[in-house]
């Protein structure tokens, strides 16, 4: 009896993450079960039918390309407290998570839009490809929804490496570039791939700035919007399943490879600590 | 008289006080920094590797600025009285300082393997085990075995042994060590001392080697500096500071255990191992006294002398003093304390030219 009682804890527990994960993994399943090869063969074998899927993937791939070009640098910065009034940075960069996407959306139509002063500049180059609806818009809505992600996440996988060792690296006769190539980034790289992980995948699936700006040339996001709303449930399914398949076996193989390799470190990191000399 | 390879006057600002410290070094010379933790021996060798902000100050290597204070927006444009006063030039980047160091804690690049490491400041191409002098440096610091290991497989000697072979590799102007042998058997200590020692002069260079421990500092320096509460008490030859410490500080960092009134400015300091059995009035002072407790001590044997002298001497009581052969508790014995040097009450400003 006694033992029993004491088991009630860990049940609970258990039951209550078997609960979690089926409740969050059950609209996968869902998907699964309802959708029958067929049905997505005919769909997606329909002309065109994989255009919003490549204009996804370049949009993103564009979108993650100037995420790490100009993010990193800043979550550098970030990491080794070189900004001024570093607060008031991230709350700058944490900004577009905390807003509501189509409130982004919106906003974005002043920045690529003929609605406001930087749009009008942005958009006066050619407004056939700098202005709202373009691949342009596309690609800055999808790095406004996404860029916050990684670049707090590459911050907190920055700062973790020693700067001592990037010292070191330059006393041994590297540049500051070449130091950080050598040293931080091997170091950082699980870090760094969690983060360009998931915003890969908020990217791909970006949807609410999107829909204001970037409503063409549509990406899948889109596409399964419309489908839904022309052909119901059933002509949007598979769209959707082209969407889970192309954005998330990046992520979910970054996320285990950077799980394993922090995991691999946590442990060198105890062994280096018992190691350490004292005093 | 050769001009200083190594020039440091800095004050680095730190939470509780400030380390201000001067040192200057001639081409082939040693420094040992000897204090208790926390005496600021790490951040004074930070600083001259420039590796730590100074907040005043300037230190130079062969005549290159390696570290200055930081840039700041009042620095570059001066006004009112700050205008007239020359900014100091910016330092040189790290890689061509030619500043090599042990730190403390070791830093080891977590990623590579002992020799990627050791061999990382070499360039291209990459050093491996044929290339003979590389080989050399590997197997005097004992790590030719362990040349795969990853730094997380290394106890924390190893570790340090793989951090000096690494720093020796290069050329240097400069090699400073921060508890570089910590965690090495005492027995390799004197190996891997003599290696530092004899790279350093084969790069006509200078050391600077920071130690808790006051045989290690012997061993290594010329010179040695004796800090305490962020300054340089006293500097110079290490036999001369045992005999003649400037003042109390020092005296009882170098071991000095009793002292007694003699005027108002001077003390007089007395050593364990300065006093001896037996009456030698031409070697110092003698004092009675009547043995309280023997222990052992080493391989000899420390006696507890209650001083019965009438003389000011008394205050002292109880004495230690080391012996080969242990008397017996209650016998008598007449001790010379020799030479027992003269130290100042309180550091007396100027001292650390000494």
């Amino acid at each position: 009896m006694q033992r029993a009682i004491g088991r009630l804890p860990t049940t609970a527990a258990v039951s209550a993450s078997v609960l979690v994960w089926v409740v969050l993994l059950g609209p996968l399943g869902v998907l699964l079960t309802q959708i029958s090869p067929h049905q997505v063969r005919v769909t997606l074998d329909q002309p065109g039918a994989l255009g919003p899927l490549w204009t996804s993937l370049e949009a993103s791939a564009i979108a993650l390309a100037c995420m790490v070009i100009l993010g990193t640098p800043l979550a550098y910065l970030l990491a080794r407290h070189r900004l001024p009034a570093p607060r008031i940075v991230e709350a700058g960069i944490v900004m577009p998570l905390l807003m509501p996407p189509l409130v982004i959306g919106l906003l974005l139509i002043f920045l690529i839009g003929q609605a406001g002063p930087v749009g009008r500049v942005v958009s006066g180059v050619d407004p056939n490809v700098f202005g709202v609806n373009t691949f342009f818009a596309l690609v800055v809505a999808e790095f406004y929804e996404a860029a916050p992600y990684y670049i707090i996440s590459a911050a907190a996988a920055l700062s973790t490496v020693d700067p001592r060792l990037e010292q070191d690296a330059q006393l041994l006769g590297h540049r500051q570039l070449t130091a950080f190539r050598k040293v931080t980034l091997p170091l950082a790289a699980p870090g760094l791939a969690a983060g360009l992980a998931i915003a890969w995948a908020r990217a791909m699936g970006a949807f609410g700035a999107v829909l204001i700006v970037a409503y063409n040339p549509a990406g899948l996001p889109i596409r399964i919007d419309t489908s839904f709303i022309e052909n119901g449930l059933s002509g949007a399914l598979p769209f959707a399943l082209l969407l889970i398949v192309a954005a998330l076996p990046l992520p979910l193989i970054g996320l285990m490879w950077s799980a394993r390799a922090r995991g691999t470190r946590r442990e060198f990191a105890a062994a280096a600590a018992l190691a350490e000399p004292v005093g | 008289m050769t001009p200083a390879l190594l020039e440091a006057d800095v004050t680095v600002a730190r939470r509780t006080f400030d380390v201000v410290a001067r040192v200057s070094l001639a081409p082939g010379k040693r420094l040992a920094l000897f204090g208790t933790s926390g005496a600021g021996k790490t951040t004074l060798v930070e600083a001259i590797a420039g590796t730590t902000p100074i907040s005043s100050g300037e230190v130079r290597l062969d005549r290159k600025v390696v570290n200055a204070p930081p840039a700041t927006w009042r620095a570059l444009y001066p006004r009112g009285d700050r205008a007239g006063r020359r900014r100091s030039e910016p330092p040189v980047p790290f890689r061509h300082r030619g500043v090599a160091a042990v730190r403390q804690p070791t830093t080891l690049f977590p990623h590579l393997s002992v020799i990627e490491n050791v061999g990382y400041g070499l360039g291209r191409p990459r050093p491996d085990h044929s290339d003979g002098s590389f080989a050399e440096l590997l197997d005097r610091v004992g790590l030719s075995d362990l040349r795969r290991a990853v730094p997380e497989a290394l106890s924390g000697g190893q570790r340090q042994r793989a951090a000096l072979a690494r720093a020796l590799a290069r050329p240097f102007k400069a090699l400073l060590l921060d508890e570089p042998f910590s965690a090495v058997d005492v027995t390799s200590r004197g190996d891997l001392r003599d290696l530092a020692i004899d790279v350093t002069r084969r790069n006509g260079a200078v050391s600077v080697l920071v130690t808790h421990d006051l045989g290690e500092a012997q061993a290594f320096g010329d010179r040695i500096g004796v800090m305490d509460g962020g300054r340089i008490l006293q500097i110079g030859d290490a036999a001369e500071i045992a005999r003649a410490p400037a003042n109390r500080r020092v005296a009882e960092l170098f071991g000095y255990t009793c002292f007694s009134d003699h005027d108002e400015q001077y003390l007089r300091a007395f050593h364990p191992d300065r006093f001896a059995a037996g009456a030698y009035p031409e070697r110092g002072i003698v004092v009675h006294g009547i043995v309280t407790a023997v222990r052992a001590f080493g391989a000899r044997f420390a006696c507890e002398v209650q001083v019965n002298d009438p003389s000011s001497l008394a205050t002292l009581s109880p004495i230690q003093v080391n012996v080969d052969c242990p008397p017996a508790v209650g016998s008598r014995l007449e001790v010379t304390a020799t030479e027992p040097p003269l130290v100042a009450r309180v550091a007396v400003e100027g001292d650390e030219e000494g």
